[in-house]
């Protein structure tokens, strides 16, 4: 069985404009304490389209077992930014620009899983 | 879960099937390049040192080898130690670890930087001339010099060779020991150049009739919803049926199609903000206008990235029907509005 990586925004409508605060909680279930390597939350943003794909890190936390009360990746765990000015999300016609929350979990079979939460990052209305 | 098999896709950063298997097979590539790379080597200097000739100095071969296989053992060992480095590391750590240090080398900078509006590019490079009229004298996007040059060096390289054989050819027909495989192979040679040097020719004539294309513009960055006033000029001698001024954006989309790459452009805005038609440019007169531009309030705000960009360009086109018709392109920056620059617009509406 695949482990389960549980996230949420702490904003309903995953809508976000430049200078907002975004708060993210993520844990993990289905999964031994023992067999956690690594987590590595991500604020990125990427392209689609035509285009090879690009990739911008904004936000990155990586936490190890040493990291964790008990030494357990699995609970509850929140983690916030400031979200920049650009580049803001837009859907074009062969470039797009998509913004998302990666949670990753590696194992120490040295398995990886990851889990996306999209969001939208619009310019702020005048 | 990954499919295991024999062959599989890479496109970018993103392949299918098993990133461990692809992995290892680049692992093993680069360990096999420098292995061949590392006995190749001591197998030519243990042969040189075991069985030296006292009649034969170490020729060019020696040394094209020598060089041949330090150049595997540098790639091989450098693949290999950037796979090491990339196994169990993910993208986004690759790419977090490598903006820390771009921030490094940015705070050192004077140039305003890229830190508050990522994935923008500067605008140092447009804004460092100084206008005659408005603030700003905006750099042309593809200067004709270097295109000339380079149709100029092409047509003199090509046509000395035609004229060098050309000579040898007439020499044999002129001695009675006629080759005629040099000549049926200098006719083409002999084509080929004529036209090159009537194309450079007519290249220098419409450059030179043609004439610059100046623009300037009163600010810089540009801001969605924001108006500016630009100056253009147009000098040279020739009469044309129209002429424009459009701020237009574009959508730049690069990707691999087989070894090939390829760049896409799309236009996905433009709006014109001048015409006139009937122009008649002299010597010494050149057609000048002021206009006012507006960028879109919905409009995307300029992006780059290693294989995706969205830019802004004002573009000067002249259509004529007796004369060429010419199209120039004037890069500008468009931002987003900042938090700061919202609430001040907020504030003053």
């Amino acid at each position: 069985m695949e482990p389960l990586i549980s996230a949420t925004l702490r904003h309903p409508h995953r809508v976000f404009f430049p200078g907002d605060e975004l708060l993210c909680e993520y844990q993990l279930d289905a999964v031994m304490q023992s067999d956690v390597h690594a987590v590595e939350a991500a604020v990125l943003w990427f392209t689609e389209g035509k285009g090879t794909e690009d990739m911008g890190v904004h936000c990155f936390h990586r936490r190890t077992p040493d990291d964790a009360e008990d030494q357990d990746l699995r609970s509850l765990h929140q983690f916030g930014t400031i979200l920049p000015n650009s580049p803001l999300s837009y859907s074009g016609l062969i470039v797009k620009i998509r913004w998302c929350v990666r949670i990753r979990l590696f194992l120490r079979d040295a398995r990886q899983y990851h889990h996306d939460i999209p969001f939208e990052l619009r310019a702020r209305p005048c | 879960m990954p499919r295991y098999r024999l062959l599989g896709k890479k496109r970018g950063t993103k392949r299918t099937g098993s990133n461990l298997v692809g992995s290892l097979g680049e692992a093993a590539f680069f360990t096999l390049l420098f292995v061949i790379g590392v006995l190749g080597l001591t197998a030519l200097v243990v042969a040189q040192v075991n069985h030296p000739s006292p009649n034969y100095r170490l020729g060019f071969g020696f040394w094209l080898m020598v060089g041949v296989m330090v150049s595997f053992i540098l790639i091989g060992g450098g693949g290999v130690v950037i796979r090491i480095f990339k196994v169990g590391m993910s993208s986004e750590r690759r790419l977090a670890l490598a903006r820390k240090a771009a921030h490094i080398d940015l705070l050192s900078d004077a140039m305003p930087s890229t830190i508050d509006f990522p994935s923008i590019p500067r605008d140092s490079d447009l804004t460092n001339s100084p206008g005659v009229r408005l603030a700003y004298r905006l750099p042309a996007m593809h200067s004709p010099v270097v295109r000339l040059a380079t149709i100029t060096v092409f047509s003199v390289v090509w046509n000395i060779v035609s004229v060098v054989l050309v000579i040898v050819a007439w020499s044999s027909h002129r001695e009675d020991q006629a080759d005629w495989l040099l000549t049926l192979f200098a006719l083409p040679f002999v084509g080929i150049g004529i036209w090159s040097g009537f194309y450079t020719v007519k290249q220098w004539w419409q450059h030179a009739s043609i004439g610059p294309t100046h623009v300037e513009i009163s600010e810089h960055p540009l801001y969605p919803g924001k108006a500016y006033d630009v100056y253009m000029s147009q000098m040279g001698q020739m009469k044309l049926d129209s002429l424009t001024l459009a701020l237009v954006c574009d959508e730049e989309a690069t990707f691999h199609q087989g070894t090939d790459i390829r760049t896409e452009t799309r236009r996905v805005r433009s709006q014109e903000f001048f015409r006139e038609t009937e122009v008649r440019i002299e010597p010494g007169s050149p057609f000048e206008q002021v206009c006012r531009i507006t960028i879109p309030e919905d409009g995307m705000h300029s992006f780059h990235s290693s294989h995706n960009a969205v830019t802004w360009n004002l573009v000067v086109k002249g259509e004529s029907t007796s004369w060429p018709s010419f199209e120039r392109s004037f890069p500008v920056v468009v931002y987003p509005l900042s938090v700061e620059e919202s609430e001040s617009l907020a504030a003053g509406s």
